[in-house]
């Protein structure tokens, strides 16, 4: 009967470490800690208009994917 | 007068100097117009985030942007993706805090045609994608240098990708690693306080399998790199560490699955992770070092490739260097580079060869004369026919040459790997006679089988895997301190074995420009008119007189000056207070119908107003600051020292005795450059080649060590092992300094470790070794090889 309540701990925080882990790992891969010095100021560059302005450079690559966008 | 600051930079400077602008000040027509920019275009949220940093007033000279949408560039620097997109990778220059990066980025975004715009902080490289249909290159470059930065391309090259994917890749590793055996330790902190109060054989089966699920990851994800050194170790025919730290890890997961599944004695999983996770940690920083190396060589590489104008009957058109044909014509202007070999058939003017000959002085060409390609004009406007296509001129056919001289470098093997080699033998002897005198000696085959492989446990070689890194790392950052670029940590050890250093004169052990050795003044003068007149020149000989003026007078301003000429090999000419004022060689002063008399074997310049002579300058090549106490540094380590240069003899001797050389060879060619050295492997030497020019090429890559110098031609920063980012000898002696005493510690961490290995491994055999012992050990020889290295780094000032 303890022997069980020691596995179950142990498997549920193995278990917890490791979603952590992968999210880490996520970001490793994404490219998100690529940028040292720019993670330490992110703060500065976290509010709503940088959201805005990230869709609409995300808008425009789309609008020219598509070739609808052509100011000339 | 009190000081105040910038509104833009925020670079403090007298109220006096300022640009007054209502409540703004400006220390230049730069600042103010970037100020005003942003104001307009709403971006003046910017100051808000930059808050105390200061940046650098945007430079006024730049080259035309018009060079970044030649076909050339394009060729080297700018990729199609998909969807007509094009991209290239660029390094900003002037970013001094995050808003700078805010700026770019938002800039850009703002313009019409640029898709993607991403600027690394820490490296200050750049990824723009555009569509070239809706924006050029060289509007984006506007941009940025109209926000008050500069841009120039870098080749985001395999080598790069595959330095950014093989970093990603250890960091990963790297996570997994260190997971799993932190995780390992608070289970095993339960399984050793349950060695010594007892705990149920089921309770140790569920810890074992909990260790046995992080040590399989550790293990098999992380260890892979092991695997994979030790499998191409092999097939080299080597026992590598990687092969050590395989056998061990392997053996010692095997053994722990075998205990855990039949469920007796103890496993030695902590064991697997730790030994993985010390010795990748070990990898990992070597291979940050090396994508900081890398980071560091492209920022230094600002090289963007010329057309070449040519003359096409009576238009001139720019091509490709590559589309150049024997007997095109072909115009360089002053500043320009040649890229291919010819004659000139019209005007005339100095050429820089020092890059190409090592001849320090500027070389006058005039019509029949030869350009060679490499040489860059000084101030010479000249036709040149071309006698030869790219692929055979000078320069590029060194290139082709370079190939076969690298693969003839030496590869001189580190100790570590020697070293383990009959290490590794030595201890599976050891193990399998362990495991047969137990067993004869009545025991179990069990207990024999354990105590056997307890053996090649403990003796696995944590602290002897990581003696290398640890110190070469050490080494790293002491020479980063110092301005000494290591392309790869292996060449320490190497460079700290060499027996001959071999430099090259011209830029390497002199400055490689003239300076003001001797003046004489025949007449009072007004210096400031003077240092006006060569400041508006580019030529050597300007330069050293000014660098010479600065020095010697104080507060010297530069006075007004007009209608100020510069004839090509003459000299120069201008107007100041109504009177001609005139400074240049004796030519141009007989020309004027100005009497010399100075005899001597340097460079002259005379100057004279209104046609009195003033004052005559002597200039010489000298050899830089520090040369002769560096060299003797090298020679008093019993190193010899050798001077190889193109130039001629006189000057290349008087250099040598400036410097404290004896063994002089002057007349030397690239290729002969080569030869000497391979000249010298043979007869036993280990080779180190310091150099900067084109003519150093051949010999850097077959040297055992290549050493450019910062300021150096590009190709020969690139097949050099080490840079010195300051060119000054100085570090030279100190990059060997630093070699030396990182491979004494390599040599200490590795007697640390086989001596904890001695003590460890009849404990050992005599079965006293339990896997917390095995862990402890372990830990403890790591840290006494890393505090060691650690100690070094704080002793060495």
């Amino acid at each position: 009967m303890d022997s069980w309540v020691v596995a179950m701990m142990l498997g549920a925080s193995l278990f917890l470490g490791s979603i952590a882990l992968v999210a880490f790992l996520w970001g490793i891969k994404s490219g998100q800690f690529d940028d040292a010095k720019r993670m330490m100021n992110q703060v500065q560059f976290d509010d709503e208009k940088e959201l805005n302005d990230a869709a609409i450079q995300q808008k425009k690559k789309e609008a020219l994917k598509k070739k609808e966008y052509r100011p000339e | 007068m009190s000081n105040v600051k910038c509104d833009h930079c925020h670079l403090v400077f007298s109220d006096s100097v300022m640009i007054h602008e209502g409540t703004l000040h400006f220390c230049c027509k730069g600042c103010q117009g970037i100020y005003h920019l942003l104001k307009d275009e709403g971006l003046d949220s910017f100051y808000t985030k930059m808050g105390e940093a200061t940046l650098t007033p945007p430079s006024e000279q730049l080259e035309p942007s018009e060079n970044f949408d030649t076909p050339s560039f394009r060729d080297r620097f700018v990729t199609e993706l998909p969807e007509n997109f094009s991209q290239v990778s660029l390094i900003i220059e002037g970013i001094h805090c995050a808003a700078c990066v805010w700026l770019n980025e938002k800039a850009l975004h703002k313009m019409a045609g640029v898709i993607e715009a991403h600027i690394n902080y820490t490296n200050n490289k750049a990824r723009i994608v555009w569509d070239p249909n809706l924006v050029k290159l060289s509007e984006i470059i506007e941009m940025i240098r109209a926000v008050g930065y500069n841009a120039y391309p870098y080749d985001a090259s395999m080598q790069e990708v595959r330095a950014n994917k093989e970093r990603k890749e250890y960091y990963l590793r790297m996570a997994v690693a260190a997971f799993a055996s932190m995780n390992m330790m608070w289970i095993a902190v339960a399984q050793y306080a349950g060695y010594f109060t007892g705990m149920s054989q089921e309770i140790k089966t569920i810890l074992n399998i909990a260790e046995w699920v992080l040590a399989t990851p550790a293990l098999f994800y992380s260890g892979w790199v092991f695997y994979r050194g030790a499998y191409y170790g092999l097939r080299n025919g080597a026992v590598t560490m990687d092969m050590l730290v395989v056998t061990g890890s392997t053996l010692a997961y095997c053994y722990s699955i075998y205990i855990t599944v039949f469920e007796k004695g103890e496993a030695y999983f902590d064991s697997v992770a730790m030994i993985i996770t010390f010795v990748l940690l070990g990898k990992f920083l070597e291979v940050l070092s090396r994508k900081h190396a890398a980071d560091t060589l492209d920022v230094m590489g600002k090289y963007i490739p010329n057309e070449v104008s040519i003359l096409d009957g009576e238009t001139i058109r720019s091509v490709r260097v590559s589309d150049v044909n024997v007997g095109d014509t072909i115009i360089i202007r002053t500043g320009e580079r040649a890229a291919i070999d010819g004659e000139v058939i019209s005007g005339e003017g100095s050429f820089d060869e020092s890059n190409l000959t090592g001849e320090a002085d500027p070389i006058f060409k005039r019509k029949g004369d030869l350009i060679i390609s490499g040489t860059t004009s000084i101030d010479a406007l000249l036709h040149y026919r071309a006698l030869k296509d790219y692929a055979h001129s000078t320069l590029s056919h060194l290139v082709n040459l370079l190939e076969n001289a690298m693969r003839q470098k030496p590869r001189i093997e580190q100790l570590a790997n020697r070293l383990s080699e009959s290490f590794s033998s030595t201890i599976l002897f050891l193990a399998i006679g362990t495991f047969w005198v137990w067993y004869f000696w009545p025991h179990t085959f069990d207990r024999a089988l354990m105590v056997g492989i307890s053996v090649i446990i403990i003796a696995c070689p944590c602290a002897l895997a990581l003696a290398t890194p640890v110190a070469t790392i050490v080494g790293l950052a002491l020479g980063a301190q110092r301005s000494i670029l290591f392309k790869s940590a292996a060449q320490i050890e190497t460079m700290a074995k060499a027996t001959m250093f071999v430099l090259d004169k011209t830029g390497t052990i002199t400055k490689g420009r003239p300076a003001v050795v001797y003046a004489t003044y025949h007449a009072p003068y007004d210096r400031s008119v003077l240092l006006a007149l060569v400041s508006s020149s580019k030529h050597p000989i300007s330069l050293g007189i000014v660098e010479y003026l600065d020095k010697t007078e104080s507060a010297i301003q530069t006075g007004g000056i007009s209608e100020v000429n510069e004839i090509p090999a003459r000299g120069l000419v201008g107007r100041a207070n109504g009177v001609v004022i005139a400074g240049g060689n004796a030519l141009f002063m007989a020309e004027m119908g100005i009497e010399t008399n100075t005899l001597s074997d340097k460079s002259l310049f005379y100057y004279a107003v209104d046609g009195e002579l003033c004052a005559t300058f002597e200039l010489q090549d000298l050899p830089k600051e520090h040369a002769f106490e560096s060299i003797k540094i090298l020679r008093d380590f019993g190193l010899r020292v050798v001077m190889l240069t193109g130039d001629h003899t006189a000057s290349a001797l008087r250099v040598a005795a400036a410097a404290g050389i004896d063994e002089v060879h002057a007349h030397v060619t690239a290729q002969e450059k080569a030869d000497f050295i391979a000249k010298a492997q043979d007869e036993g030497h280990i080779v180190v080649m310091a150099g900067d020019g084109v003519n150093d090429l051949l010999a850097l890559a077959r040297a055992d060590i290549g050493i450019a110098m910062g300021n150096g031609s590009d190709i020969a920063i690139e097949v050099s092992d080490i840079v010195l980012l300051n060119d000054s000898l100085t570090s030279l002696a100190e990059a060997y300094a630093i070699s030396r005493r990182t491979y004494g510690l390599i040599k200490q961490n590795l007697g640390i470790s086989l001596v904890y290995n001695a003590i460890t491994i009849p404990l050992a055999m005599m079965g006293y070794i339990i896997p917390l012992i095995a862990a402890i050990s372990m830990s403890f020889s790591s840290l006494l090889v890393v505090g060691n290295s650690m100690r070094s780094r704080w002793m060495y000032k």
